[in-house]
């Protein structure tokens, strides 16, 4: 294969990854051509598209950040949304021969090293003050050096470090700049090669690319080995600033892979010297925690903190105690400050008496390209600078290099440091040696924490049970509205409008606004398309609560769970108020009985599925209930009872099951039987009565269990046909009677198991 | 007037609802100086911490840490000290200010160290341009350091309002330089940027001033207020402290509690409650009270 081949021009006089100076495309990547088959645009673009599918399935804490509108329950404001993209990733990866790699591994290791040490005389002696290498006054002006509330941690200051190396025009490879406070790209490194994995598998076989996932293992171990000595099986944690955080999605890919709880600072409390996780039943120890929040934001209390109340109060304090370890270490924030970057070289050189390999990057300095896919038919690829981030991780005495990482690629004018182009390469090794040799120290094993949950996690999966149960509710109304007038345009008049209040009725219950309407202005096709417009608006509003809620959880959640949740959140727009698609109603309520197929067929049973079950039901009984009231306890006249009680069945997906079993037209009886006393039918008050009963009694949970046990009592009243100012009083007082002990349920769920006073306000000072 | 003190610094927080866990920090053992020694320091603390603390920051001030890890409605902070305080003498002759600033420049070793923090530009005293309306017609070419430092506490009292509705511990001192207005921290900060921008070590310092009543009258409980001033390195003269919100080098009445770059490394009670949100209330009073004249 030629250059010709690719259709891809470099820019000249510039190193290139695939051309070289004479025009001519580098052996390593004849054998890449072989291996990826096609440089086909059509191919290529196919296969950028699956790679965004799939991106998808993982990223939907992008789309969360898009479609809400205002600050949520999860604090996610209109910043954090700006911030926070899906990237894309090139079809074609960034190729490096394994010695070279080997090369810059080299270069990296000795860097972590050299920033350990200077981390270490920063918060200690400052010899390089002393010694006149570095001036006083350029550290102290560093914001995030804050030697005051700093203490040396037991352990080492990085346990994990990345870095970021470009080439320049000449080929030279040097560093962009380190990140040592909480750094990044990891996890997205890690999501890029499954994804690859499954775009081009032949082609990784074919070159023997060096495996990366082992490294998820890496810093597993490497953050048990830091853990306070002598524990045998120290618990970690992945510490987040949740789904406001503009790398949440990382953070919840990474917890996945590493298989450590994700937790937010309102999850822990530092006390006694220990920080403790607050479970369902209590308070368990942590004694690691692998910190996704920086410095500047970690504790309330340390001087210099930003962000008010937020963080974990105490948690600086605590670590100095030694029964604590924050990977990384408070303070090691310091070393990626850009005014220390020029000193680096020299501290290496006064602390280690080591000469570093790899050059700091100028700022005026020209830079090598690769071929970037760009999908144009005549010229599908462009050069472009591409930045690699590497990742470490510190087991003991021993770094371990990842053995690729992230090529992120620069557009036309960008920083470096801050690629605004959005494209991503996976980085291939290849070559002999291309394997990651294994890992030789060993590290304590980590124990989960068994079937413990966080609390803000049971909290999170109840109210995702409820939002679930919520939006398909509002669907169903508005799909079975909709589609009996599409079949009989005739219904909004029929009866005096008997049918448009008995359907705007049923559709005010969906939304969960009172359902009585006495009076209403304009015609009954007005009422039906205002209360249908309000429906559609209210089930996007479920949406998106439904898709915030999955998000704070989404390592609970399967992966194809987190496809699904990608396209109801893509479907959000379908929601236009009146002039919502009959059809487009459909494809969300197909995807909403995926994900409630999903929540029951792919989520562990144990106390984090039950508190998603316990939402589910409660909701799914209050909108029986509510269906119930609003429509069948009007008094309508019988032409309009049919269709009304259709409706009814239909929003409760109970329609073929009621034609099945009573083959007849319609019985008021036979319709609330089925609705209402019938434990077969899963959508039933009855049915959900028992698993509200079955979790209740899950949870050894006796008040919850009583409440239940009132509302099972009323559940059997029995319902008569008397009418008393055009309503049926008894179903009137059958609802009421259930309705109350349910709510009260709602009350003491939350009362019971998540109110918790967790939000850290700071004291004013003075 | 030199001589001793007792002080005594309560702070009261009423949260309103029950908190499940507080956290705080405080700044309120003042720190020995040549011409400060501490007779006693006791702090209470109500309800009693469930954990406490004391030790060094890495300045050097004493720091207590403590928790409270049952529901609380309120938390009370007394700390009483008392002290023994001379006057810093102010030396005849100083050098001139730029040779200090080649000095510190300069400095190696322990001395680097010890001066490099007050050089500092942080968040609360960045180096604005207009600092220098402040310091360009007082530090002239060879004018000796205690000379010029006095000229702007001078200029800074004439030029500034005490105002004590202006500005709170976020404010920053571009805005109190364009109102010519502030409270003793403002100036404080204002007074470490101009000197430091100079390359000039300067500390902020935190503690107490004894208020005079005016003669006849009998002075009010709990007038008294933390106060903040500075200090400066003056070479081999060491530190001299001045206080630019009430002109005065040395100062005459004032307990040094401990020094920093800026307010935030030094605040006397930084504290986190963990709770339901709701209104909580503050109330600070101290008492600076001279046992000379009782």
């Amino acid at each position: 294969m030629t250059s010709d081949a690719l259709r891809y021009v470099p820019s000249p006089g510039r190193y290139d990854e695939v051309v070289d100076a004479d025009g001519t495309t580098r052996p390593t990547w004849q054998a890449v051509a072989r291996a990826l088959g096609s440089f086909d645009p059509t191919v290529l673009l196919e296969r950028q598209r699956q790679a965004d599918r799939l991106l998808d399935a993982q990223g939907t804490g992008h789309l969360v950040h898009e479609i809400s509108l205002a600050p949520d329950r999860h604090g996610v404001t209109a910043a954090a949304r700006s911030v926070s993209h899906p990237w894309r990733l090139d079809p074609v990866p960034f190729v490096i021969e394994a010695p070279e790699f080997r090369r810059l591994a080299d270069g990296a290791t000795q860097r972590m090293r050299a920033l350990e040490a200077l981390l270490v005389d920063l918060h200690g002696p400052r010899r390089l003050v002393a010694e006149g290498i570095l001036p006083a006054p350029l550290l102290h002006s560093i914001a995030g050096y804050r030697p005051v509330g700093t203490h040396a941690p037991a352990g080492p200051w990085l346990v994990h470090y990345a870095l970021d190396v470009v080439r320049d025009a000449a080929g030279v490879w040097h560093v962009v700049h380190d990140l040592t406070d909480a750094p990044t790209g990891l996890g997205y490194s890690l999501l890029n090669r499954t994804v690859l994995a499954r775009v081009v598998p032949d082609g990784l076989r074919a070159l023997g690319v060096a495996a990366v996932n082992d490294h998820a293992d890496t810093l597993r171990r490497a953050l048990t080995a830091a853990a306070p000595s002598g524990l045998r099986s120290p618990r970690a944690v992945v510490l987040t600033a949740g789904p406001a955080d503009p790398t949440y999605v990382e953070h919840s890919y990474l917890a996945t892979r590493l298989g450590l709880h994700l937790v937010e600072a309102a999850d822990v409390v530092m006390r006694n010297g220990r920080l403790w996780l607050r479970v369902l039943d209590g308070l368990e120890p942590i004694d690691v925690v692998y910190r996704r929040v920086l410095d500047a934001r970690l504790d309330p209390l340390e001087p210099g903190h930003l962000g008010g109340g937020s963080g974990v109060p105490g948690i600086v304090w605590g670590a100095t105690g030694g029964r604590l370890t924050l990977a990384n270490g408070y303070g090691a924030g310091v070393a990626e400050a850009p005014e220390l970057a020029p000193y680096v070289a020299e501290a290496a050189r006064h602390l280690l008496g080591e000469f570093l390999t790899l050059p700091l990057l100028q700022p005026d300095a020209v830079l090598g390209s690769s071929p970037v896919f760009v999908g144009d038919d005549a010229s599908p690829f462009a050069p472009r600078p591409v930045v690699l981030r590497m990742q470490l991780a510190r087991i003991g005495d021993e770094i371990v290099v990842m053995p690729g990482g992230a090529g992120r690629v620069l557009a036309e004018g960008d920083d470096p440091r801050r690629p605004t182009a959005q494209v991503v390469k996976d980085v291939w090794v290849v070559g002999s040696g291309a394997r990651s040799r294994p890992v030789t120290v060993g590290a304590p094993p980590q124990v989960d924490f068994g079937g413990s949950v966080p609390k803000r996690v049971a909290d999170a999966l109840y109210w995702l049970g409820r939002a679930a149960e919520r939006s398909e509710v509002t669907t169903r109304a508005a799909r079975v509205v909709t589609a009996q007038l599409l079949q009989d345009p005739t219904l909004v008049s029929f009866e005096d409008g008997a049918w448009a209040v008995g359907v705007a009725s049923l559709l005010r219950a969906a939304q969960g606004v009172p359902s009585a309407i006495a009076e209403y202005e304009g015609s009954s096709a007005e009422l039906v398309g205002r209360e249908l417009a309000a429906t559609c608006t209210s089930a996007a509003a479920q949406l998106a609560a439904l898709v915030q809620e999955a998000t704070s959880v989404r390592e609970y959640l399967s992966t194809t769970t987190g496809r699904v949740l990608g396209r109801l959140a893509r479907a959000y727009p379908l929601f236009a108020g009146a002039a919502t698609q009959a059809d487009d109603l459909d494809t969300v309520l197909v995807d909403l009985a995926a994900l409630s197929g999903l929540m029951m067929e792919s989520t562990v049973r144990g106390p984090s599925w039950r508190f998603l079950d316990l939402g589910r039901r409660l909701e799914r009984a209050l909108g029986v209930l509510g269906a119930v009231e609003a429509s069948m306890a009007l008094h309508l006249p019988p032409m309009a009872q049919q269709p009304i009680a259709d409706a009814v069945l239909g929003a409760n997906e109970s329609l073929v099951a009621y034609r099945r079993r009573y083959r007849s037209e319609v019985d008021f009886q036979a319709v609330l039987d089925l609705l209402l006393r019938d434990d077969a039918n899963p959508r039933s008050l009855a049915y959900q009565l028992d698993r509200l009963r079955e979790h209740t009694a899950g949870l050894g949970w006796s008040e919850g269990a009583a409440l239940v046990e009132r509302a099972s009592v009323h559940s059997l009243e029995t319902i008569d046909r008397d009418v008393v100012n055009g309503r049926i009083v008894s179903l009137d007082a059958f609802v009421l009677g259930v309705r109350g002990p349910l709510l009260e349920l709602a009350a003491a769920i939350v009362q019971r198991w998540f109110a918790d006073p967790v939000n850290p306000t700071l004291m004013r000072g003075h | 007037m030199a001589g001793r003190y007792r002080i005594v610094h309560r702070t009261e927080y009423q949260y309103g609802r029950p908190m499940a866990d507080g956290f705080t920090t405080t700044h309120l053992e003042p720190r020995e100086r040549e011409h400060q020694r501490i007779e006693s320091v006791d702090l209470f603390i109500d309800p009693s911490p469930d954990e406490l603390e004391r030790s060094l920051d890495a300045l050097g001030n004493p720091v207590t840490r403590f928790a409270v890890h049952r529901p609380h409605t309120s938390l009370v902070v007394e700390s009483t000290v008392v002290v023994e305080v001379g006057l810093q003498p102010v030396p005849a002759e100083s050098p001139a200010w730029e040779d200090v600033a080649a000095l510190a420049a300069a400095a190696r070793d322990d001395l680097a160290n010890e001066v490099g923090p007050y050089l500092a530009s942080t968040l609360s005293t960045p180096f604005l341009p207009e600092l220098a309306t402040l310091t360009d017609d007082e530090f002239t070419p060879g004018r000796p350091i205690a000379a010029a430092v006095s000229g702007l506490c001078q200029r800074m009292f004439g030029g500034f309002a005490f105002d004590a509705g202006f500005s709170d511990v976020t404010t920053p001192i571009a805005d109190v330089m364009a109102a010519r207005r502030g409270v003793c921290q403002d100036f404080a900060h204002v007074a470490c940027a101009a000197l430091r921008s100079l390359g000039l070590p300067a500390r902020y310092v935190s503690g107490y001033i004894e208020t005079m009543s005016p003669p006849g009258e009998v002075k009010l409980f709990g007038v008294d207020a933390s106060h903040a001033w500075c200090s400066v390195w003056a070479g081999d003269q060491g530190w001299l402290d001045f206080d630019p919100t009430n002109d005065q080098m040395p100062p005459m009445n004032h307990i040094t509690v401990g020094w920093g770059r800026d307010y935030d490394d030094v605040a006397p009670v930084r504290g986190v409650v963990i709770g339901p949100s709701g209104s909580q209330t503050l109330s600070v009073s101290v008492d600076v009270v001279s046992e000379n004249r009782q």
